[in-house]
């Protein structure tokens, strides 16, 4: 019997593990790190639930709780509290969500001192109710910035901006950043062409270009064997994210039936 | 004679040749002290380097060479026996045209004169050896008893194992002052200490001047020279066999592709000497341009994946090594090498216990101290991860996702004697957020659990050893 592996139950995953089990007579097992579904969004967002249900109903085996790690002759290495398995699989889906770009995505230079976060990393600090800045600087402006900006403001800093950062207090001039202070971060410098621009923060948030995340080895490249990606980089919200995750899953489920 | 002293040695530095002689220290009946400017061991030059245990650095008949020489068959048992991650894979040294192949047969005799192992290549057995290597080269060293350490756990491994056998750390001191006795040392003072001690170790790195000048020793001259790297993740490391070297210049070694023992690969680094030892900052030509000369050794590093970039500063001055007491204040030792700090260690721990010795030390080793330290089970590296995960469930709860971190290797560095204080520790200890996402999804994890064992809360909780997570 063919199996279908999908690895990220957020919305995508759980979208594109829905699609294959009705759309093919697969076994169709999907694959989270953490013990909910969700992802990002969270096990309690009524999309979410209701998604989870229909994978049930789907038949699909939920393996909540295990990090996919390594994907290697048709197998799907897992790791858990639990121990090791080694599941084979005939393709991987891989949803395992995005990330912000990394100061090397951005060509960021200068400094390495303390403060200098990327944004996931704040959401989930401001979340656990950690206080953070008085002036920090959100680089970029994808998902993350706007609502990031939102939520620090609503506790008290003055957030910074570049470019066309609408969500921000104070903007500057977009451009080659580069990071200042030798303790904590102090501010940073914007090279525009032939402009310097100086800005004080004491904090940096990285939500620029959001990229796929990917960490399981043998599935970390767009053309890897037997694998298809369910990372979409612009669809916003569960029920988008479900629908790109099905859409993902027949169109190759149409590939399918045009090669066979 | 003064009353008995706070310590025999007080060493002053916690970077890799001042733990690695605090290790070997504690093994003895000496009392043995280690004042830390910052909060944590290996974070000036022995955090930033390449982690090249060499077999060969320069001129023959040095006492660096010496110290290479001794140490470089020891690696496999130094780091069975302090639980760090080595392995001699062997260096390609590289000439790209005929003016470089004749210089590479200068240091070929070089190499030679050290009495290293290292044989000529001809162009297609440099191809042979290491494939990824430019098809424009024309010949080739083969130095195969070159290997690669991680240069932050050996560091932390020393000063861990040191701790164990009654090593004092005193870290966030700085020292100030130095309160003599005639021309001896006496005391050290940091702003929360005087430290009577017999004997003064400076393995102050760049501020080892600084300790002389205080010292009423000799003018030594201490000066930073910034090297910046580029950093290349595993999927690319992965098909890397060696370390290839270009040829060297005469003043200068030149930027290499080195593999480091976490699979990634390092681009780098530059030489530039600078004035303050804090600037630690990377610049865009800077990178750029050591990128295009790593390419021109390994062409497809053009397009392997840049995960980060950074710099740090070598310990250069008016000698590339001081391996000697002061020859002004008798109970003063320099211990500061610029280049091969991390390559020497074994071996300077031993020589610099030698000179302690001759100079009235009464230090016989101690059969009792321990050795070893017990191995942290790895995650990655393990071939028996079903074991490791039976034995205890959180090494099978994977924190640093890219990385294969486990929270058991987590635990395991933010405690135990000399643990990680911060989240910067943390990754220096265990590479959890060293990899292609630089943090993005554990960051915060590795956060809450070092405020847990730290007892500070996840906005005060520090993230390098100098600054807090929040503010
Ligand atoms: C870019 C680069 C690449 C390198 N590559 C290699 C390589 O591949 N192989 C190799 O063998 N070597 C390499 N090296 C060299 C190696 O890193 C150094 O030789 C070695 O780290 C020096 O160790 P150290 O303990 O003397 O100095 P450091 O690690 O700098 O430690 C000195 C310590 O002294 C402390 N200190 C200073 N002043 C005071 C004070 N007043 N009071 C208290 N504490 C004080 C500092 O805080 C610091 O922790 C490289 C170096 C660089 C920068």
């Amino acid at each position: 019997m063919t199996t279908y592996l999908v690895v990220g139950a957020g919305p995508s995953g759980l979208g594109c593990a829905v699609a294959l089990a009705q759309g093919t007579g697969a076994r169709v097992v999907l694959i989270d790190r953490i013990p909910v579904t969700g992802g990002e969004t969270g096990w309690d967002e009524p999309h979410v639930r209701q998604l989870t249900a229909r994978a049930e109903a789907a038949g699909v085996a939920l393996r909540l709780g295990a990090l996919a790690v390594r994907w290697q002759d048709r197998r799907l290495l897992l790791i858990s509290p639990m121990g090791v398995e080694r599941l084979p699989g005939d393709h991987l889906f891989y949803a395992g969500g995005r990330r912000p770009a990394t100061q090397a995505d951005l060509g960021i230079t200068g400094q390495r001192p303390a403060g200098v976060l990327p944004a996931t990393v704040v959401e989930h600090l401001l979340t656990s109710g950690v206080a953070l800045w008085q002036r920090p600087l959100i680089i970029g402006n994808d998902i993350w910035a706007a609502p990031l900006a939102a939520e620090l403001r609503h506790r008290g800093s003055t957030v910074l901006g570049l470019g066309d950062a609408d969500w921000a207090d104070e903007r500057f001039p977009d451009g080659r950043v580069e990071v200042l202070g030798t303790h904590r971060v102090e501010g940073v410098r914007v090279h525009t062409g032939a402009d310097t621009v100086g800005i004080t923060c004491d904090g940096i948030v990285l939500a620029a270009d959001a990229r796929p995340n990917r960490n399981v080895d043998g599935a970390l490249f767009d053309d890897a064997d037997g694998v298809t990606f369910v990372q979409s980089l612009t669809v916003v919200g569960a029920v988008e994210r479900a629908a790109d995750g099905a859409a993902v899953a027949r169109a190759w489920i149409h590939s399918q039936g045009e090669s066979a | 004679m003064s009353p008995r002293s706070d310590y025999d040695v007080l060493i002053i530095g916690g970077g890799v040749l001042g733990t690695a002689v605090a290790e070997r220290l504690a093994r003895t009946e000496t009392r043995v002290g280690l004042v830390e400017a910052e909060n944590d061991v290996a974070e000036h030059a022995s955090k930033g380097n390449a982690g090249v245990a060499v077999s060969y650095y320069g001129a023959p008949g040095t006492l660096e060479t010496q110290l290479i020489n001794t140490s470089a068959p020891l690696w496999e048992e130094v780091c069975a026996r302090l639980d760090v991650p080595y392995r001699r894979i062997g260096g390609v040294m590289v000439a790209l045209d005929a003016a470089e192949a004749e210089r590479l047969e200068h240091t070929h005799q070089e190499v030679l004169a050290c009495g290293v192992a290292v044989q000529a290549l001809d162009a297609r057995q440099v191809l042979a050896r290491e494939p990824l290597v430019t098809p424009h080269a024309v010949a080739g060293l083969l130095l195969p008893d070159e290997g690669i350490v991680d240069p932050m756990r050996l560091t932390a491994a020393y000063a861990r194992l040191a701790a164990t056998n009654g090593c004092d750390f005193r870290f966030a001191e700085r020292v100030v002052g130095i309160e003599r006795d005639s021309d001896e040392v006496l005391a050290v003072i940091t702003p929360t200490s005087r430290l009577t001690a017999r004997f003064i170790v400076n393995a102050a790195g760049v501020g080892a001047a600084g300790i002389s000048r205080i010292a009423g020793g000799e003018p030594l001259v201490s000066r930073p020279r910034k090297g910046q790297y580029a950093v290349v993740d595993r999927a690319f490391g992965q098909r890397l066999s060696s370390i290839v070297f270009c040829t060297h210049l005469p003043d200068t070694k030149g930027t290499n592709v080195v593999p480091t023992t976490h699979g990634s690969v390092l681009l780098g680094p530059t030489a530039q000497d600078i004035e303050d030892p804090d600037d630690r900052a990377t610049d865009a030509e800077t990178i750029e341009s050591v990128v295009d000369r790593a390419a021109r050794l390994v062409p497809e590093v053009r397009d392997a994946y840049i995960m980060k970039t950074f710099a740090a500063n070598r310990p250069a001055g008016d000698e590339q090594h001081r391996l000697r007491f002061d020859t002004k204040v008798p109970n003063l030792l320099h211990c500061t090498d610029r280049s091969a700090g991390v390559s020497i260690s074994p071996a300077a721990a031993d020589y610099t216990l030698g000179l302690l010795r001759e100079a009235g030390l009464d230090a016989p080793d101690r059969p009792s101290a321990q050795r070893v330290l017990p191995p942290v089970p790895r995650l990655r590296t393990s071939e028996h991860p079903e074991r490791l995960i039976a034995e205890n469930p959180s090494s099978g709860m994977v924190v640093c996702a890219c990385e294969q971190v486990s929270s058991a290797e987590i635990e395991a560095a933010l405690t135990g004697p000399v643990p990680a204080t911060s989240v910067e520790g943390v990754r220096k200890r265990t590479g959890a957020g060293y990899g292609r996402c630089q943090g993005s999804l554990c960051l915060a994890g590795i956060s809450f659990m070092t405020a847990m064992n730290t007892g500070t809360d996840p906005a005060t909780v520090m993230h390098t050893t100098r600054g807090t997570v929040g503010s």
